[in-house]
């Protein structure tokens, strides 16, 4: 069985809560491959947040980042993921 | 003379300390478990503050494990706690271990009591906010704090994505394992991918009745369940929660190279697994997916929890047993305390961090439940860590037949003692064991506590449909 994850997110836009610091990122990959959403993808060299929208705010990409190219801030107030049973 | 002298020099500070320009005495970042238990505190000890939440409902960020340990709760400074909203009384666990060949089953029943109390955190959370709010505390959901305010070396205020700056007398951080404040007082540290434990969770309606039936336990009471299956995760324990119509499961792993690997290309697979064994795939039949988490903690200490005016609380503050699935009464308990350091260090118009250290650490360390989990949660975590695979599956066989993990970390110590012939290792399991009692069961005192603050919910829920009546 094939099971995907999907979450539920207030309305609004987060603004761009994770940024890329593009002259310190080294293209490891790490954090697009602990993101469980897919929100990273290599783009030329780097990796860039582009799909931040899918973001579940867990900060596995900023914690594995070696490199400190990870500017992880708060998604504006009221809005990004929002999860029911906890 | 001497004596003068001191009385005057505490209050010229004292006056300089107070005639600053500040809104609130405590200000707490987060309404999760440890954030509103703070407010509530603080407001009841007369103070003035405000407590800050990101998302426009509390709880509604927060991922966990969403099981309150009774034993926890038999604390007086938590026996409010029992008036929550619960979901389901949880009576006993079972554990399954599943090998190819086989399927063993293991259940630990207490002779009487509950043993945890199943909430749901967006339920849990909002309540917790209202108990901090009629305490008096100010509230403020949907607002993101984006920094803190520091002067000379000390945490003055946060300030808000909207510019705004609020000034106070002593930062609470209640903002969880990547909480800004902590990272910003550079506190918190980027955790490298070691000791981090990358989880899913997810919810599966059910329905009450097929929920009473699935996860009955021999006594007729309510049973969670525990998993050991090849693929479902990385050295932790995937887990079922009943809930009243909905059950959790979770899973994850150590964030290591190895989690994610080409045979798991993404932690979710771990889930997808969990859920396509045959026995689960028995239990959530006819279920409906209804929501998904994501959630990273932290095993690891936080060496220095406090700052000048700023005290790191709950899983900010490292205060946190992912292997023991731990969490949420530390979160309460440092809430409270750090609640009691700030009302005290502010009346003394000392909040330097030496202040604050020594009467948070005191509370943390008088506090035998904390001490107690702290100490089999590393123990446990040694050897968990330090182990390959094949040898954690016997561990875990054994952790279940020797009586749960607090037995487990006391024989780890005790061997090691025999092992390394050291009589000071195994004289100190040796206490550590009669000094865990209390802990290792509910007692029936935690149970008649119990029944009372439920019988005050009851009368409360009955003397308000009562005046809702009359109004009519």
């Amino acid at each position: 069985m094939q099971i995907e994850m999907k979450f539920r997110y207030y309305d609004g836009d987060p603004g761009e809560f994770i940024k890329v610091i593009e002259d310190k990122c080294t293209g490891c990959g790490q954090c697009a491959k602990f993101c469980t959403t897919r929100v990273w993808e290599k783009v030329g060299k780097i990796y860039k947040p582009i799909n931040l929208s899918n973001c579940v705010e867990c900060g596995a990409c900023w914690n594995v980042c070696m490199a400190d190219a990870i500017d992880f801030g708060e998604p504006h107030g009221g809005t990004g993921v929002k999860f029911s049973y906890g | 003379m001497k004596k003068t002298i001191f009385i005057r020099n505490i209050s010229e500070d004292l006056m300089n300390f107070m005639k600053s320009d500040v809104e609130y005495d405590v200000i707490v970042v987060g309404a999760g478990c440890a954030g509103p238990a703070a407010a509530k505190k603080c407001a009841e000890l007369g103070l003035k503050t405000l407590l800050i939440e990101k998302a426009l409902d509390p709880g509604a960020k927060n991922v966990s494990g969403t099981c309150l340990n009774m034993a926890a709760l038999g604390d007086t400074d938590l026996h409010y706690i029992m008036k929550c909203p619960i979901e389901r009384e949880i009576h006993s666990m079972r554990t399954y271990h599943i090998s190819e060949d086989r399927t063993t089953i293991f259940t630990e029943m207490p002779k009487e009591g509950v043993l945890l109390l199943s909430i749901r955190r967006d339920e849990f959370d909002k309540w917790h906010t209202e108990q901090a709010r009629q305490a008096g505390a100010e509230i403020r959901l949907g607002t993101a704090v984006v920094d803190i305010i520091q002067e000379n070396n000390t945490i003055r205020g946060v300030i808000l994505e909207s510019g705004e700056k609020l000034m106070c007398h002593v930062v609470i951080d209640g903002g969880g394992v990547n909480s800004i404040v902590g990272r910003k007082a550079g506190l918190i540290p980027k955790r490298s991918g070691k000791n981090m434990i990358l989880y899913i969770t997810a919810a599966v309606h059910l329905g009450e009745e097929i929920i009473n039936e699935r996860f009955k336990d021999e006594q007729g009471g309510c049973c969670i369940e525990y998993y050991l299956a090849p693929g479902t995760q990385y050295k932790t324990w995937p887990w079922i929660f009943p809930k009243k119509d909905t059950v959790t499961l979770g899973t994850g792993g150590y964030m290591t190279q190895e989690l994610i690997n080409d045979e798991f290309p993404t932690v979710e697979q771990y889930m997808r697994n969990f859920m396509n064994l045959p026995i689960i795939q028995k239990k959530l039949e006819g279920g409906k997916i209804e929501s998904w988490g994501v959630h990273l903690e932290y095993d690891n200490k936080i060496e220095q929890k406090t700052k000048n005016g700023l005290i790191l609380t709950g899983e900010a503050g490292g205060f946190v047993i992912p292997f023991l699935g731990e969490g949420m009464p530390e979160a309460f308990l440092t809430g409270i305390y750090a609640a009691k350091t700030a009302a005290a260090c502010i009346k003394k118009g000392d909040v330097s961090q030496s202040a604050l250290s020594e009467f948070y650490e005191d509370m943390i360390q008088e506090n035998l439940f904390l001490q107690g989990f702290m100490y089999v949660g590393e123990e446990n975590k040694k050897s968990i860590l330090s182990k390959p695979d094949e040898e954690i599956v016997e561990m875990m066989q054994s952790v279940i037949m020797g009586g749960g993990f607090i037995t487990n970390a006391v024989h780890t110590k005790w061997f090691k003692g025999v092992e390394n012939g050291s009589i000071d290792e195994v004289e100190e399991a040796k206490t550590f064991l009669e000094f865990i009692q209390p802990y290792r069961q509910v007692s029936t005192d935690y149970m008649d506590i119990y029944r009372e603050m439920r019988a005050q919910v009851n009368s409360n829920i009955s003397e308000k449909s009562k005046n809702g009546s009359d109004e009519k």
